[in-house]
């Protein structure tokens, strides 16, 4: 009986071993996901914020000025 | 690694690689000399391979084109100097004097990293001037635009170490510690510095979202590049020590007091600034065993470490160094004569079209078929220079075509270049060739979305590629076959309708080995409709 028992704890142990790495892998990757957010927010924001106000001021020419720089410095 | 010799002998050169018998106990890196002079070093246990009861040191592989002829050729314990094994060899066929020179006849070494350059210990003081130059105008540019860098990684450490540029290094490193904390502001700040350098008038290059390269033209005309590495200090999470992060190897425990006020110190004679405390971030960077010189240093970047910069910052130039070298072979051949199976196929279904847009355009072969048969031609790479005959070719024969860079993996670039196309009015054919099995599934994100917005006013992408399981075609190959079905599917998910699909097997790949099987190239044609 107490073989049994052990035996049975030991398939446990295994099975949630086996569930939490593949747990840990999982968090792993949306970490990484969020992360990449960062990259993505901040090509955003230096676009609006060099972007905005030319497009505002919806002068064709000064629209196109601030694309052609913007994409020089880039 | 130890003060005193390491035990070598036996040793054996031949066009393997250098074979030697050595004590089983610690590493130790010896310097190889050809005819006196250091052209690579190597850890003895890291960098061997067992065999033959002893063990082997392969050639790295960017020395060995140079391996045919004799040399004088010795090994020198790097720490204590002791010369360990100093022979005439003769490696391959060749009769002469091995010298491992760039074309000009420049001394070469392999760095740290086992890339040829020319390093620091084959150059005169007047050689190494130009560079403290490039060094000083950096570092006031920076300042200029707000922020004070200071010397960083094997620069930081010569100065503190010996008060002059490492032998075995080639270039210059820079780096900053933003005072913001979050990712994202810190990647604004080190944007807006590098269009404030675009503003003084200098050249740069984004290698991720907070490093780049400042390129530099010294007096004889040489262009240095010197690197930028952005950093910030991580608010502290509970009670745990506040982190500092800098581009591109470094996550450790840190105090900002470290770093700032910048102080100085003395290299090669002129005065620069370093981090407040010097030792602490080259400890941070190099470990406890800074103060010992290893001309082949590896850096152990802890993973977490590697997972946060990566997550945070990188991913915009995935695979454009492979590019970058594969175009490079090109430099200097005449612009090519004629168009693709592509650009005819284009041509049967709608005739010359007035504007194409050539997207990955390589050697923009189309684009200029296209502007000699009167179209306006905009050419799109992110290796704009691999275009350059081309353009000169258009410029001299006074056709209209337009180079301009553009980096699918990057949002600004993508968006920016849809924007300027979206603004000129008209429909146009983007012709997209070996795009697709070329660029990573999130390259191939943004081309949709530029095609998207480039398309708006009506007009048809073409594609051209491998079409197949994602295998890469052969060993060294950039490209890698992708399921037409994938593609099909990602275009029809932004709203594309396919309006031509072919695909043809192609007896053998060009550029292949001869035997390679035979590969099927897909042809696209989609459009979207509004």
């Amino acid at each position: 009986m107490a073989a049994v028992k052990r035996n049975l704890r030991q398939r446990v142990a295994r099975r949630v071993a086996g569930d939490l790495v593949a747990r840990i892998d999982e968090l792993e990757a949306e970490v990484q996901e969020n992360r990449n957010l960062n990259l993505r927010v901040a090509e955003l924001v230096d676009l609006v914020q060099e972007l905005l106000i030319p497009v505002a001021s919806q002068d064709r020419e000064r629209i196109d000025a601030a694309l052609a720089k913007f994409q020089r410095s880039l | 690694m130890s003060a005193a010799a390491p035990k070598v002998d036996a040793v054996r050169v031949d066009d393997r690689g250098i074979w030697f018998r050595t004590g089983d106990g610690g590493d130790d890196v010896v310097d190889v000399c050809f005819d006196g002079r250091r052209v690579w070093s190597f850890w003895l246990q890291r960098d061997s391979v067992p065999g033959d009861g002893g063990r082997l040191a392969g050639w790295p592989s960017a020395l060995v084109r140079f391996l045919d002829g004799s040399t004088r050729l010795s090994l020198v314990a790097h720490v204590s100097g002791a010369t360990l094994y100093d022979e005439e060899v003769r490696l391959g066929t060749g009769e002469g004097r091995i010298a491992v020179v760039s074309p000009e006849g420049k001394p070469l070494g392999l760095d740290k990293s086992n890339r040829l350059s020319q390093t620091f210990d084959s150059r005169t003081p007047e050689q190494v001037a130009p560079l403290l130059d490039s060094i000083a105008q950096v570092l006031d540019a920076i300042s200029d635009a707000g922020v004070e860098a200071f010397l960083a990684y094997g620069t930081l450490l010569g100065a503190v170490r010996q008060g002059g540029l490492i032998g075995h290094d080639s270039d210059a490193d820079l780096g900053y510690v933003s005072g913001h904390t979050h990712p994202v502001d810190v990647m604004l700040e080190s944007f807006r510095v590098q269009r404030h350098l675009g503003e003084l008038g200098f050249d740069t290059y984004r290698y991720s979202g907070i490093a780049f390269r400042v390129d530099v033209i010294e007096g004889d005309g040489f262009r240095r590049g010197l690197d930028v590495f952005g950093g910030f200090i991580a608010e502290p999470v509970g009670d745990r020590a506040p982190v500092l992060y800098l581009m591109g190897e470094i996550g450790a425990p840190f105090e900002r007091e470290w770093i700032y006020p910048l102080t100085t110190a003395t290299l090669e004679g002129r005065t620069f600034p370093v981090p407040a405390n010097p030792e602490k971030l080259l400890e941070a960077t190099y470990g406890s065993g800074w103060r010992v010189p290893d001309p082949a240093y590896h850096f152990e970047t802890p993973r977490t470490t590697v997972r946060r910069l990566n997550g945070w910052f990188r991913g915009i130039r995935v695979l454009r160094s492979e590019w970058e070298r594969r175009l490079s072979q090109h430099r200097g051949k005449p612009a090519p004569d004629r168009g693709s199976a592509l650009a005819e196929l284009v041509v049967a279904r709608e005739g010359v079209p007035a504007q194409v847009v050539d997207l990955g355009a390589g050697r923009a072969g189309d684009a200029l078929w296209f502007a000699r048969q009167g179209a306006s031609a905009t050419a799109l790479d992110f290796v704009p220079r691999a275009a350059e005959a081309a353009r000169q070719a258009a410029v001299s024969e006074g056709h209209d075509l337009t180079v301009r860079e553009v980096n699918l993996l990057s949002l600004r670039s993508v968006l920016a270049e849809g924007a300027r196309l979206a603004h000129s009015a008209g429909p146009r054919v983007v012709l997209a060739r070996h795009v697709v099995d070329a660029t990573t599934p999130a390259g191939r994100a943004g081309a949709w979305r530029l095609c998207e917005m480039a398309l708006r006013d009506g007009g048809q992408l073409y594609l051209e590629f491998w079409a197949g399981d994602g295998r890469r075609l052969h060993e060294g190959q950039l490209l890698a076959a992708v399921p037409t079905a994938q593609v099909v599917a990602e275009l029809e998910a932004r709203g594309a309708v396919i309006v031509h699909r072919e695909e043809q097997q192609v007896e053998r790949v060009p550029d292949t080995p001869e035997g390679s099987t035979g590969r099927t190239v897909a042809r696209l044609v989609a459009q979207w409709q509004r």
